[in-house]
C-alpha cells in the first residue's frame, strides 16, 4: 500500500483562509497526529482528506488513487474514498443496534450476509464489544460508544482511519485509559491512522509522526521526541510542554549557542536566532528542567520563592523578580525567600 | 439518480404547483371574459369594474378594521395567558394547555355557527338570559361583536408564538426584578413582556394577516346585517353578473394576495429576528414558577372565562342544537331530546361521501402530503447552494393565498389544463388544493424535525460509501421517521378542519364536511349543519387526544 500524501492544500471558508498550503505525509502502518491549538485547521485538514470540506487548492491522494487534486480538476465524492472515519461526537446511528451500525459499511460494499456477520464480530471481539452487538448506541457507555465508532470505521479495512479527537469525550481518567487502548488496537492491527488532538500528551503517546498546526500551517513535523526536545520555532516550544519564558537582550551568538541578558546577568542557551546582538530575544525552558541552586553561579538568577504549591507527587514552586515568573519543580519545598534558579544551557532554547 | 437531479426535479415540480395558480389569476384578472371564453381580450376593465364598486371598498375597509381590531385583543390577552402559564403557578397547567389550543383546530364555521345557536337572537344562551332578565343583553350581529370573536378566537396564536419565546428565555433576568422589588405583575409588564417584544410584534402581525383571511366567522356572523369583508365578497361576486364573471374575482383575488403577500414577508423578517433575539439569550434553565399567592386563583378564573366565552358557549350550543328538534322560550329541553339528526346525515349520500372523503384526506391524503413535504425537504436539505433560498420563498407564496383563494386558482388550473380536467371531480384537486395552501406549514413541520438530525449522522455514513441519496435513505429519513408521524398527525387535523379551500372545488365526488357545512348553511339546514359539525369536532377531538397522548408538541 501505497503512502497518503497530502501536498499544499488550501481550504477556505467564506472568507477565512482556514489552510494555507498544508502538506503531509502518511506512511503505511504510521500513526500521524495532527496537533495544534484550536482555530488551527487540524479538523479541517482530517474533514478535508475524508471528502467532507472542500479544498480549492493542492492534491490528496494514496498511490495512484487521487482523491483531490485542484490541478486536474478531480474531487472523489467521501463515500467513493474508502476511508474509516471516527468523529467527536462518535455520530453512532441512534436507530441501528450495534452491529448494524458496524456492518452498514460491508453492506454498502455489496458484502454477502454471511461474511458481514462473520467480519463483524470479528471486529467486535477485536475491541471487546462481543456481547454487545444488540445494544442500541444509548445503551452503551462513553466509552463504549467510542470503541463501537471505532470498530464501525474499522471493519471495512480501510487504507487509513482517521481519528477526531476521538478521546476528548471521555472523562480524565477513562482517558487516559483509552488512549493506551487505543495505541495498543492501532499497533496491534497494523494500522494507518491520523489522529487529531489538541492534547499534546495524547499526540506525543499516540502517535509515531506529530504534525504541529499553526494556523493553517505546518509548524513542525517529527517524531515526538524530536518535537518536544528539539522545537524548531517560538511556537512549537511554546506549545509543547509547561514553559518558563525569560525576556531579555541578545548579547552574542556564537555557533550553536546563544547569550542574552536578564537582570544584568548574562544566561546561555541553544541558539536559535539568527538575530544581531543587542535586539529583544526571549528564553524558553521546560518547567521540569528549572533547577534550584543554594550559590550563585553561571546561568543562575537570584529570585525570590512566592508559593510552594504541593501536587501530589512532587511541589512546583513559583520564583519572582520584577515582570519575571518563574515556575519549577522540586522534590521537597524550600524555605521562602532568596534563591538561585539556574537555566541549564543545554535545556534554554534562545529564540 | 444524482442527487442534483432530484433536487431540480423536485424544485421545478413546486414551482409549477406553487407559481401556476397565481400565474393564471393574474392572466385571468387582465382579460375581459373567463379564459376559456374565446371573445377574452386583454383589457384592464375588471379593475375599473371592481375599484368603481362600493361594496369592495366598503370590505376593504372593513376587513382592514377586523384585522386590526382582532390584533388589538388577540395580542395583549394572549402574552399574558402566556405569562401566565410558561411563568407562574396558575393551578391545572399541564390541563389547560391543550385546551388553550383548540380554538387553532376547530374549524371557525363550526366556531361561528355555534355562537349563532348559542348565543344569536333565538340562540339558547339568549332564551335563558331573556327568561331571566327579561331581554337579551348582547347582539351577536354587529361589527364589535364579530371584531370581538375573531380577536377572541385568535388568542391561541399570540399565546403560542409568546409562550415558546418566553420559555427559551432564563428566568435570571425575572429573579433580578423581584429581587428588586417587583410584584409579578410589574415583572411581567416591565421584563418577560418586553424581552419578547419580537415575539409578539411577529404575533401580532401574524394575527392582522390572518384577519385577511377570515372567511367563516364574517360568513355566518357578517351576513344578517350585510357586512362584507374582501373574501366574503370574493364569495359573493360567483354569481354577481349572473354569468361566471371569473375576472372580476380574479380582480379581488389579486388585491386580497397584494395585501397579504407583503404581511408573510414581513412575518418572515420578524421571524428571523424573533428568533434571534431569543437564541442569544435561551439558556435552558429548569424555569422556577412564580408564586401568585391568591391571585393565582383570579388568574385561572379569568383563563376559564376566556376558555368559557370562546370554546364552552359555542361548541356547547351547537352540541346542544344536534340533539335537539328546536328550543325556545318554554321549551323543555329534555322534552326535544332526538339523534333524529345524526340518522339524517346518513340520509344524504353526498353528506356520507363528505364524511368518508374527510377522513380519507385526513389520513390518506396527510400522509401523501407529509411524503411531499418531506421530498422537498429532503431535497434542500444540505444544500450548499443559493437554490435553497428560492424554494424558501416558493414555499411561502402559497401563505399568501387563502383557503378559498387557493381553491378557486385550483379550479381555473383543472379548468385550464385540459389533460387535467378529469380530475377536477375527483379528490386528488382537494388533496392538491390542501397540500399547496398547506405547504409552508408542512414544511416548518418537516424541516423542523430535519434540523434536529446532526449532521456528523450523514457525514459518517458517506465516509462508510453511501451516496447521498442512499445517505437520505439510510440514515436522513428512519431518523425523522418520528417526525414525520407527528408531522402527519397535525397535518391530519388541519385537513379534517379545512373548510375554504374545498368550497370552490365542491361537487359531486369532492364533498368534504369543511366545504358541506358551508354550502348546507347556505340552504338553512340547520339541523344537518349542527349534527355535521359535531361529527367534524369529534374527529379532530380523537385526532387532539391521541396527539396528545403520544406527547406530540401541537405547535410546529
Amino acid at each position: 500500500m501505497a503512502d497518503l500524501k497530502v501536498k499544499d492544500l488550501r481550504l477556505r471558508l467564506g472568507d477565512n483562509e482556514i489552510l494555507k498550503g498544508v502538506s503531509l505525509d502518511v506512511t503505511p502502518g504510521q500513526v500521524v497526529a495532527l496537533l495544534g491549538p484550536s482555530g488551527s485547521g487540524k479538523t479541517t485538514l482530517l474533514r478535508a482528506i475524508a471528502g467532507l470540506e472542500m479544498p480549492h487548492a493542492g492534491s490528496i491522494a494514496i498511490g495512484d488513487n487521487v482523491f483531490y487534486d485542484a490541478g486536474r480538476g478531480i474531487e472523489l465524492p467521501a463515500e467513493k474514498r474508502g476511508l474509516g472515519l471516527v468523529f467527536q461526537s462518535y455520530a453512532l446511528w441512534p436507530h441501528r443496534n450495534v452491529f448494524d451500525n458496524v456492518a452498514y459499511g460491508l453492506k454498502l460494499r455489496g458484502t454477502s450476509t454471511l461474511e458481514i456477520k462473520g467480519r463483524v464480530d470479528k471486529t467486535l471481539a477485536q475491541i471487546g464489544l462481543g456481547a454487545l452487538a444488540e445494544r442500541f448506541p444509548h445503551q452503551l457507555s462513553g466509552g463504549q460508544q467510542q470503541r463501537v465508532a471505532i470498530a464501525r470505521a474499522l471493519v471495512y479495512e480501510p487504507p487509513v482511519i482517521l481519528l477526531d479527537e476521538p478521546l476528548s469525550n471521555l472523562d480524565a481518567k477513562l482517558r487516559e485509559e483509552a488512549r493506551a487502548w487505543l495505541r495498543t488496537l492501532i499497533v496491534t492491527l497494523g494500522l494507518s491512522a491520523i489522529h487529531v488532538t489538541h492534547d499534546q500528551v495524547e499526540a506525543m503517546a499516540i502517535a509515531d509522526q506529530v504534525v504541529l498546526l499553526d494556523a493553517g500551517t505546518v509548524a513542525q513535523v517529527g517524531p515526538p521526541t524530536e518535537l518536544y526536545n528539539k522545537p524548531a520555532t517560538l511556537f512549537a516550544a511554546e506549545f509543547m510542554g509547561s514553559n518558563n519564558r525569560l525576556d531579555g537582550t541578545l548579547v552574542e551568538v556564537n555557533g550553536a549557542s546563544a547569550t542574552m541578558q536578564v537582570f544584568g546577568e548574562r544566561i546561555t542557551g541553544q541558539a536559535h536566532t539568527k538575530a544581531a546582538p543587542g535586539a529583544k530575544t526571549v528564553g524558553i525552558i521546560r518547567l521540569e528542567r528549572v533547577r534550584c541552586a543554594t550559590a550563585p553561579g553561571p546561568n543562575r538568577l537570584k529570585m525570590q520563592l512566592k508559593a510552594p504549591m504541593y501536587l501530589g507527587e512532587r511541589w512546583e514552586l513559583v520564583f519572582a523578580r520584577e515582570q519575571l515568573t518563574v515556575r519549577a519543580y522540586a522534590a521537597a519545598p524550600l524555605e521562602p525567600g532568596e534563591h538561585y534558579v539556574e537555566f541549564p544551557a543545554d535545556a534554554l532554547w534562545v529564540f | 439518480m444524482p442527487i442534483i437531479v432530484y433536487r431540480f426535479l423536485v424544485l421545478g415540480i413546486t414551482a409549477l404547483a406553487v407559481l401556476a395558480p397565481i400565474a393564471l389569476v393574474v392572466y385571468q384578472s387582465f382579460l375581459t371574459a373567463p379564459f376559456f371564453d374565446r371573445a377574452a381580450r386583454l383589457s384592464l376593465s375588471a379593475y375599473s369594474f371592481v375599484f368603481a364598486e362600493e361594496d369592495f371598498w366598503q370590505a376593504l375597509w372593513t376587513t382592514a378594521a377586523i384585522a386590526g381590531g382582532m390584533a388589538a385583543i388577540a395580542v395583549p390577552l394572549g402574552a399574558l395567558l402566556a405569562f401566565l402559564m410558561v411563568r407562574t403557578d396558575v393551578p391545572g397547567r399541564q390541563y389547560l394547555e391543550p385546551l388553550i389550543l383548540i380554538p387553532i383546530f376547530v374549524s371557525a364555521v363550526v366556531i361561528a355557527f355555534g355562537y349563532v345557536v348559542a348565543v344569536g337572537p333565538v340562540g339558547i344562551f339568549s332564551t335563558l338570559a331573556k327568561d331571566v332578565l327579561g331581554f337579551v343583553p348582547w347582539n351577536l350581529y354587529s361589527l364589535f361583536s364579530l371584531i370581538a370573536i375573531a380577536g377572541l378566537t385568535h388568542v391561541p396564536h399570540v399565546y403560542l408564538y409568546s409562550a415558546a419565546a418566553l420559555r427559551g428565555l432564563g428566568t435570571d433576568l425575572e429573579e433580578a426584578a423581584r429581587v428588586s422589588g417587583a410584584n409579578p405583575l410589574q415583572v411581567a409588564l416591565n421584563v418577560s413582556l418586553p424581552m419578547i417584544g419580537p415575539a409578539i410584534l411577529f404575533a401580532g402581525v401574524l394575527v392582522f394577516f390572518l384577519g385577511f383571511e377570515l372567511f367563516g366567522l364574517p360568513l355566518v356572523l357578517g351576513d344578517p346585517q350585510d357586512v362584507l369583508v374582501l373574501s366574503t365578497y370574493l364569495f359573493k361576486l360567483t354569481n354577481k353578473l349572473g354569468v361566471p364573471s371569473y375576472q372580476l374575482m380574479a380582480v379581488a383575488v389579486v388585491v386580497i394576495i397584494a395585501i397579504t403577500a407583503p404581511l408573510v414577508f414581513m412575518q418572515r423578517l420578524l421571524l428571523r429576528q424573533a428568533q434571534r433575539y431569543v437564541s442569544v439569550r435561551g439558556k435552558g434553565l429548569k424555569t422556577q414558577a412564580l408564586r401568585l399567592g391568591p391571585w393565582r386563583w383570579v388568574a385561572f378564573g379569568t383563563i376559564v372565562f376566556w376558555l368559557f366565552i370562546t370554546v364552552v358557549v359555542p361548541l356547547t350550543g351547537i352540541t346542544l342544537r344536534s340533539f335537539v328538534v328546536s328550543w325556545g322560550q318554554g321549551v323543555n329541553l329534555l322534552d326535544v331530546l332526538t339523534f333524529d339528526h345524526y340518522r339524517e346525515l346518513l340520509d344524504y349520500p353526498n353528506v356520507v361521501r363528505g364524511i368518508v372523503n374527510t377522513l380519507g384526506i385526513g389520513v390518506i391524503g396527510g400522509a401523501v402530503s407529509v411524503a411531499c413535504y418531506t421530498a422537498i425537504a429532503l431535497a434542500v436539505h444540505r444544500w450548499n447552494s443559493g437554490w435553497t433560498r428560492l424554494v424558501d420563498y416558493l414555499v411561502m407564496v402559497p401563505r399568501a393565498m387563502p383557503g378559498l383563494v387557493a381553491g378557486l386558482a385550483l379550479l381555473w388550473v383543472f379548468l385550464f389544463v385540459a389533460f387535467l380536467s378529469p380530475l377536477r371531480s375527483t379528490m386528488v384537486s382537494i388533496w392538491l388544493a390542501y397540500s399547496i395552501v398547506w405547504l409552508a406549514y408542512g414544511m416548518r413541520l418537516v424541516s423542523g424535525t430535519l434540523l434536529q438530525v446532526g449532521p456528523e449522522l450523514e457525514e459518517a455514513a458517506r465516509v462508510s460509501g453511501a451516496g447521498d441519496l442512499r445517505v437520505k435513505r439510510d440514515v436522513t429519513v428512519p431518523l425523522i421517521k418520528y417526525g414525520m408521524l407527528a408531522s402527519w398527525l397535525l397535518v391530519f387535523l388541519i385537513f379534517v378542519r379545512e373548510y375554504s379551500t374545498g368550497i370552490y372545488l365542491l361537487g359531486p365526488g369532492t364533498e368534504v364536511i369543511g366545504s358541506l357545512l358551508v354550502s348546507l348553511w347556505g340552504t338553512g339546514a340547520i339541523d344537518l349543519v349542527s349534527a355535521l359539525s359535531v361529527v367534524n369536532v369529534m374527529m379532530i377531538g380523537v385526532g387532539l387526544a391521541v396527539a396528545v397522548r403520544l406527547g406530540v408538541r401541537l405547535h410546529g
